[in-house]
């Protein structure tokens, strides 16, 4: 999907590193990945499966294994993108979604705080 | 920001990974107890054989318990890779040894995902898990008694006879 469909101002940037940056949007209630030269929509399930499918790569095995290729593609079940990435750059995908995903236990522990337990 | 991923599940994601690995334990035992059936059939140990079909299927009943629990509170329930089962037992006391075995580590298991509960404070699921603990005691009571029959019955001459005959005589109750 192209940047240029979407308008950034109705997203919001849950977290961004160097490399890239993910989004949210409320009206679609969905996620959105800029990585890669990729701009890729996500669902909840299919996040949480990508940082499950990063987590599971074994970078030291990909560095130092001379008999594979020094780039892994980056993709599971029912997914719609496929990512080409080096060892650097899952390392930069791994920190990316870490980040979001601790965003996200720091924006429900606010909204815990600021909403549902007060009334 | 809305909480997308809390409006998609209720259980945190360490949780859901610790359930899933439980759901793959309740379908190793369940496995297991089979393969315990298998083996008493084999070796003339009917009542034993029948004991452990049945403890079979109730592991299997709590598999499906958990699996339920992780799609109704959203999350994504993994049916499991189950590999490895012992099929061959050194004589009939190990195969009640190692049936002892397997349900201590189930419960070991469970106040582990309940530590993990308190530390979330995610008490929907802790009070989903009661159920569980509660069974536990039933199971490892029920393992321990059925391991202590060969103490009291002992296994010389009909011994073994003896024990397989009184293995489903075996109750708990908590009164």
């Amino acid at each position: 999907m192209e940047k240029a469909c979407i308008d950034i101002n109705q997203l919001v940037n849950v977290f961004s590193n160097n490399h890239g940056s993910v989004y949210q949007s409320d009206k679609l209630n969905c996620f959105y990945i800029d990585f890669g030269g990729k701009f890729a929509r996500f669902n909840c399930l299919s996040l949480q499966k990508l940082k499950k499918t990063v987590e599971k790569i074994d970078i030291e095995d990909l560095l130092l294994n001379t008999k594979r290729a020094d780039f892994e593609l980056v993709t599971f079940n029912g997914c719609e993108h496929i990512y080409l990435l080096s060892a650097l750059e899952i390392i930069a995908l791994k920190d990316l979604l870490h980040g979001t995903f601790t965003m996200f236990k720091l924006n429900h522990l606010v909204n815990d705080c600021l909403y549902r337990l007060v009334y | 920001m809305k909480d997308l991923m809390r409006i998609k599940c209720l259980i945190s994601q360490d949780i859901e990974t610790l359930l899933n690995q439980q759901i793959k334990k309740e379908a190793h035992s369940s496995s297991l107890y089979l393969a315990m059936a298998s083996w008493c059939n084999q070796n003339g140990y009917d009542y034993s054989a029948d004991y452990f079909t049945k403890q079979s299927d109730e592991e299997r009943m709590h598999q499906l318990k958990l699996f339920k629990y992780v799609l109704d509170m959203g999350g994504n329930a993994i049916s499991p890779e189950v590999t490895g089962i012992k099929t061959e037992f050194g004589g009939f006391r190990e195969v009640f040894e190692d049936a002892l075995e397997a349900e201590i580590a189930i419960t070991q298991s469970f106040k582990n995902l309940a530590s993990r509960c308190h530390k979330e404070q995610d008490f929907v699921t802790m009070e989903f898990l009661n159920w569980f603990l509660k069974e536990q005691r039933e199971e490892e009571y029920k393992a321990r008694r059925a391991l202590e029959l060969f103490e009291v019955i002992g296994e010389e001459g009909t011994g073994r006879w003896e024990i397989d005959k009184h293995v489903n005589d075996i109750t708990y109750s908590e009164d």
